[in-house]
């Protein structure tokens, strides 16, 4: 097999990025949102799909594999990324510049609040170790307290809104950069349904914290430490 | 008493000096434009402090937007000079050179690296060997319509200009690029060569480097569809790919 050049790996590096923002970051954003939402029907139904991912075989394999490993290098890219390019919005105020820019916003705001995110939630988790059916409980306390502020609110609201936007925009540019959309007018059709794809995702993580802000209930393990089932 | 306008120009001495800012003004006569009022100021290169100051330089050549060579920036916003009409202009008019390609002096720059890049997408079409090889396939019409849509282009630099990605110190190859490769692989001919084409597309500076801004095609003096020869080549590039990762 011929080696290959700096300059082809470049461009598969950028490749990679592109994929890895829809598989499997945007996959697990839509999971991640849709599963949170859970709360939205009830405290008892979100803990059993907590309990059912925390009691996963191999979770912390798919997690660093599927979820961290991928978020990290994209974040890399992106910051790689935003940094070549320069912005001149102000100068050329059409809407796709906009969205460009903001494309490169958010994607920075996303990685700040996934700090102090995953921070709040997986970080004390492992810390305190609580795994299987103790997890629930213990990130269910979390996020009730964390939904209890306005500062709380406030940060997951920039972050679900940044986050959903970011992916609504990139499925439109990944469908560019990989020749899935064409023409004009599929290009200016796909960004309106896309940008619907988008809302529908934000509403639902929006709906999630509500449900935690206006009633905020804790639970009890399902089973206790050292039962087996 | 006679209107007269006021026309604001970024200039620089040589590719080194530090540019500066020189107003003139000028009567304002019917039907000019941006090239017409350059004139005026080469035969009478006197500042509005009525200091007589080195004539102002510029590229131009065919005056009917098709050559490309005058575009520079304009109130703004990059376009050719040839077909920027006075009268409609917000005044006073200020007149850039492109800052995405290095400066020769005033509004001169050197668009040299645009047709590098061209050579290096091989962006022509190889002629016969030593024996003629017969006549090409017939053209669709629909084909023939978007060809000439593409060869349009004039290598004005306009896109490049607009382009958040492309900057003086990268090596982007940028849209007009893009579209060329595009252009030249639609031809039945031009087809044969198709992956001489996207090969360099596929490396730094290549089609991954777009990130979809846009401004390409909304400041296209020809109205050259570029997102969409974009995407065309993002298509032929990621076939390109799975077939160098799983098929050969
Ligand atoms: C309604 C909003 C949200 C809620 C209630 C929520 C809740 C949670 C909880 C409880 C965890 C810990 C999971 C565990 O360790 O078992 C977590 C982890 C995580 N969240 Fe969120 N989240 C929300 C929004 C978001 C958004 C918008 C993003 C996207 C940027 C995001 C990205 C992540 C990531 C990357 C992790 C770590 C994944 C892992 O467990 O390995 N979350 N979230
Ligand atoms: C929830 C987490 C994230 C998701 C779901 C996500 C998703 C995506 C998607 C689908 C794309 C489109 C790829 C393309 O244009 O081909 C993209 C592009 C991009 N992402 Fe993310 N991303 C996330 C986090 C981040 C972070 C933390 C950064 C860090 C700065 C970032 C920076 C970028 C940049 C700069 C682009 C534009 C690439 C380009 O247009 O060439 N993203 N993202």
């Amino acid at each position: 097999m011929k080696t290959l050049s700096k300059s082809e790996i470049q461009f598969l590096l950028l490749k990679l990025h592109s994929l890895t923002g829809i598989i499997p970051i945007g996959l697990f954003l839509v999971f991640h949102l849709g599963f949170n939402s859970l709360r939205t029907v009830g405290v008892q139904q979100y803990q059993f799909g907590i309990d059912l991912i925390n009691n996963m075989p191999y979770l912390l394999w798919i997690e660093v594999l599927c979820i961290h490993i991928p978020i990290l290098f994209h974040s890399f890219m992106g910051f790689y990324v935003a940094y070549q390019g320069k912005f001149n919005v102000f100068r050329y105020a059409y809407p796709r510049n906009w969205m460009y820019t903001l494309q490169r916003v958010t994607g920075g705001v996303v990685f700040l609040f996934l700090v102090y995110h995953i921070g709040t939630t997986l970080f004390p988790k492992m810390i305190e170790g609580k795994h299987l059916f103790e997890a629930s409980p213990f990130l269910i306390g979390i996020m009730n307290e964390q939904m209890s502020t306005w500062s709380g609110r406030l940060i997951y609201l920039v972050g679900i809104l940044s986050a959903t936007f970011h992916f609504a925009n990139g499925l439109w540019g990944f469908c560019i950069s990989w020749g899935l959309l064409i023409g004009k007018d599929a290009q200016r059709n796909a960004g309106i349904a896309f940008m619907f794809v988008g809302l529908v995702l934000a509403l639902w993580g929006v709906a999630t914290m509500a449900a935690f802000a206006l009633d905020p209930v804790s639970v009890e393990p399902v089973f206790s430490k050292g039962m087996s089932l | 008493m006679s209107q007269t306008v006021l026309i604001k120009i970024r200039r620089k001495d040589n590719p080194n000096a530090a540019p500066y800012w020189e107003t003139f003004e000028l009567p304002e006569k019917p039907f000019a434009n941006v090239i017409s009022c350059l004139q005026d100021i080469q035969k009478n290169p006197v500042n509005i402090g009525g200091v007589r100051v080195k004539p102002v330089v510029w590229d131009c050549n065919c005056l009917e937007e098709v050559c490309g060579s005058c575009t520079m920036v304009i109130n703004g916003k990059v376009r050719q000079a040839c077909a920027a009409l006075i009268d409609p202009l917000e005044k006073p008019i200020t007149l850039e050179p492109m800052s995405k390609f290095p400066a020769v002096r005033d509004l001169q720059v050197d668009r040299a690296r645009m047709f590098k890049d061209l050579e290096q997408a091989h962006a022509w079409i190889d002629i016969d060997g030593t024996h003629d090889i017969g006549e090409g396939p017939a053209i669709d019409q629909e084909t023939r319509h978007k060809a000439y849509e593409l060869s349009q282009c004039m290598t004005c630099g306009c896109c490049l200009e607009s382009c958040p990605q492309y900057t003086l110190d990268n090596n982007f190859l940028g849209p007009a690029v893009f579209s060329q490769a595009r252009y030249f692989n639609m031809h039945p001919t031009g087809a044969m060569h198709k992956d001489k084409r996207l090969e360099p597309l596929m490396k730094e500076g290549g089609i991954a480097n777009c990130g979809n801004a846009q401004n390409c095609a909304a400041v296209c003096p020809k109205h050259i569809p570029l997102t969409e020869s974009i995407a065309e080549i993002g298509r032929q590039t990621t076939f390109h790919l799975i077939k160098k990762l799983f098929v050969e």
